[in-house]
């Protein structure tokens, strides 16, 4: 099967919006004549032509509000914002204004608006650049956040969010932008608000989503491997609207959870997880859950810093190692 | 291809029966779509598909039973039904906030009888055992004392892999002298086929159902180990029947008709505010009264006996009363009620009166403390200024759990529910 990077997943997917739907346009910092801080919009201007592919002002909050008001008026604007770190300037837009009018005004205009944005730290650009703020939206009712971890699914869950009437932020990551993963079918859909179990395991469960996600799946993968532990992992996928059923039949397959997570642990992903799974499945759990996430302080910027702040790959292990099961089930 | 297992459709439920299949092998299944009914310990429910496809085939036949977990069909992929969710694109199909389905909340005061298991909160000395969730369920299920399981998990934590050992164990040693007469609480039992025993001629042997099997066990238990007595009463209904008939003249054609039983039930939540220890429950030594009084209805149906429960009766209007215990009757003798609605009774109200009876006495509905029977109203000639006058007497019989209520108290329950029947406007505030 053909293989794609997520950057190709998210750019081949962009440009068959354009073609299929004039109401979609793009704007953002630099996503034209510069082609994208991250090269996603590589080639579209060229292509579509400065109407449909805006360069915008250095001003979050006027372009978001600017894509608001266009959904309002029944265009289908995708928002690149350059990292989720810039998007506090557009709080007010997006919390406030997208997120409400709809309900606000008794649904008279929806607003179709999908904000892209890449998320997570490790590329040493410091505590101000390195941040992982998507709960702050998945806390908010009148938005969806999804946040695929492989190509297929960015591009399938692209898709979905550019038809989807409600506004959608869709993260993304520094450091997924380049794995590679099964190019899928051209018309290839992911609904918002369903988990997948990317691994099937019977040990315990390791929940996560984006970029951890695809960690979790390489650990899964080599401690099935090395220590003949069954480990299952659930990719969320989608954080708003967020699938209880699979990690409630996960939970009760396996009875032992981690959430693992590149954001801060207090109020994270991670402790609505378990609150949901306590209330849902509490005599399914052999054990508390777990919440494997990274240290609560502004990243530092030195690399041996950074490396023991945030999570990983080591972190996750030494977890599952503590939390694993005596009695293997297999 | 996927297996439709038996769900878990209740905190107590450890097997189900398949009461009828909806849909036969070969059908094209849409996600959602019922596929069978299913008998439980509490009530019939329906199984749900959760994925699309065709049924390809049935495991489990009906009236057959099997424990939770268990694979009674399988549903294949089916060329061409492979579901993909179209995104909303209309406005109309814009669902906001409206994606968390909210989980059923069970009233944190509701004791089911299950829970009663001294065995497996508190270790010999009264300490607490340290035991997961799961570990605790399995202990339930395979009636394991946890005082006698080695906890291995942090800090001493009674986990899985425990339990799990302990069974190992039992299977190794073929039942060792006489397991200690077990203080293990009364395990739902799995239901057996009966041994074949011989059975005289000229008689007829039906299995009871699963609902009648636990009717039979909680009565047993209830008659058993609750010291019961009982206190009667006659209350003079002429008034009551009178504004009954008012108020039901006075309502429009559909609107729903209040029937002694709801001014009875009403009388009975307003007396239980004022003698809280007759809404409660005997526990561990201790007397747990409940904040909310919810007054459960005995209801006579075909495979026996159900008490659905209505919530917070005392602050509900007399006519609310009526169309919730009218809904609750519809849905008990179309053997409909969800285990929701046969949770958190606090008190209960058993009434033969419609059917000619002089009077009764009823067996207590655990955990609670009392239930009031009520018999039929009868013409009586009572004596009034020395003149014999016609009123209409209704015997009634409260019995009591004698651990926690009094001969006195239920004198006084009972007077104060018969003068609340015989001042029956009062009944309306």
């Amino acid at each position: 099967m053909a293989e794609i990077t997520y950057r190709q997943a998210l750019h081949d997917c962009l440009r068959e919006e354009l073609l299929r739907d004039e109401s979609v346009f793009l704007l953002g910092e630099e996503i034209g004549v510069f082609e994208g801080s991250y090269k996603i919009t590589a080639g579209l201007l060229k292509e579509f032509g400065p109407k449909r592919v805006v360069d915008t002002p250095i001003v979050e909050n006027g372009f978001v509000g600017m894509a608001t008001g266009a959904a309002m008026l029944g265009l289908r604007p995708i928002v690149e914002i350059m990292t989720i770190n810039f998007i506090v300037l557009a709080m007010d837009q997006i919390v406030n204004h997208a997120a409400k009018i709809y309900a606000m005004f008794g649904g008279q205009c929806p607003i179709p608006l999908v904000i892209r944005t890449p998320g997570g730290g490790g590329q040493q650009l410091a505590a101000t650049h390195s941040q992982n703020l998507e709960v702050w939206f998945a806390h908010v009712p009148g938005l969806k956040v999804v946040a695929p971890s492989t190509p297929a699914d960015a591009k399938g869950l692209l898709r979905t969010s550019v038809l989807d009437n409600n506004p959608v932020l869709f993260l993304e990551n520094l450091a997924l932008y380049n794995v590679k993963g099964v190019e899928p079918s051209s018309d290839y859909m992911v609904p918002i608000g369903q988990a997948k179990v990317i691994k099937e395991g019977t040990d315990l469960t390791v929940i996560s989503y984006s970029r951890m996600a695809a960690v979790a799946l390489d650990v899964a993968r080599r401690m099935e491997q090395e220590n003949n532990l069954s480990v299952e992992v659930v990719d969320l996928r989608s954080l708003r609207p967020l699938d209880h059923e699979t990690v409630i039949n996960s939970v009760k397959k396996t009875n032992r959870a981690i959430v693992f997570e590149e954001d801060w642990r207090s109020f994270g992903v991670g402790a609505e997880i378990a609150a949901f799974v306590q209330e849902e499945a509490f005599d399914d759990l052999d054990a508390p859950i777990k919440r494997v996430a990274s240290l609560e302080v502004p990243l530092p910027y030195s690399k041996p810093l950074e490396l023991a702040t945030l999570t990983g790959a080591k972190q996750l292990i030494e977890s599952i190692n503590e939390l694993a099961p005596r009695r293997r089930r297999r | 291809m996927s297996e439709v297992t038996m769900p878990r459709l209740s905190d107590t439920m450890q097997e189900g029966t398949i009461a009828h299949w909806l849909k036969k092998p070969g059908d094209e299944i849409k996600k959602g779509d019922i596929l069978a009914e299913i008998e439980t310990d509490k009530a019939t429910m329906d199984l749900e598909a959760y994925e699309a496809g065709n049924l390809q085939q049935i495991l489990v036949q009906e009236g057959e039973t099997v424990p939770i977990g268990q694979p009674v069909a399988v549903i294949g992929s089916g060329a061409g039904v492979q579901q993909k969710e179209q995104p909303a694109t209309s406005p109309a199909a814009v669902k906001i906030g409206a994606e968390e389905a909210p989980t059923a909340a069970v009233p944190a005061e509701s004791i089911s009888a299950q829970q009663k298991s001294p065995v497996t909160a508190e270790s010999g000395d009264g300490a607490l055992i340290k035991a997961s969730p799961l570990a605790r369920r399995m202990a339930e299920e395979y009636s394991i004392d946890l005082r006698r399981v080695q906890g291995t998990g942090p800090g001493g934590r009674i986990v899985r892999d425990d339990i799990e050992d302990m069974l190992e164990q039992q299977q190794a040693t073929p039942a060792p002298a006489a397991p200690e007469p077990a203080p293990s609480p009364p395990a739902v039992p799995p239901q057996k086929v009966p041994a074949p025993i011989s059975i005289p001629p000229e008689t007829e042997v039906t299995p009871l159902s699963r609902v009648q099997l636990l009717i039979a066990r909680r009565l047993t238990e209830s008659k058993q180990t609750i010291p019961h007595f009982y206190v009667s009463s006659e209350v003079d209904m002429t008034d009551a029947l009178a504004m009954r008939q008012t108020f039901n003249a006075n309502a429009g054609e559909d609107s729903v008709k209040i029937t002694v039983n709801d001014l009875i039930v009403k009388a009975c939540a307003l007396a239980l505010e004022k003698f809280p220890e007759v809404n409660g429950s005997f526990k561990d030594g201790q007397l747990v009264k409940y904040k909310h009084i919810n007054v459960g209805i005995a209801v006579d149906v075909p495979s026996g006996l159900v008490v659905p429960v209505i919530r917070d009766t005392n602050i509900k209007g007399v006519r609310s009363i009526a169309r919730e215990a009218k809904a609750l009757i519809a849905k008990a003798r179309e053997n409909k009620l969800a285990p929701v609605d046969l949770e958190g009774g606090t008190f209960s109200v058993s009434n033969l009166g419609m059917m000619d009876v002089s009077n009764f006495i009823a067996v207590i509905n655990p955990p609670q403390a009392a239930i009031l029977a009520v018999a039929s109203t009868r013409k009586q000639f009572v004596p009034v200024d020395g003149q014999p006058v016609i009123r209409d007497l209704m015997p009634m019989t409260l019995s009591a759990d004698h651990r926690v209520i009094y001969g006195a108290t239920v004198a006084r329950f009972l007077q104060e529910v018969k003068s609340l029947l015989q001042n029956p406007y009062s009944l309306l505030g």
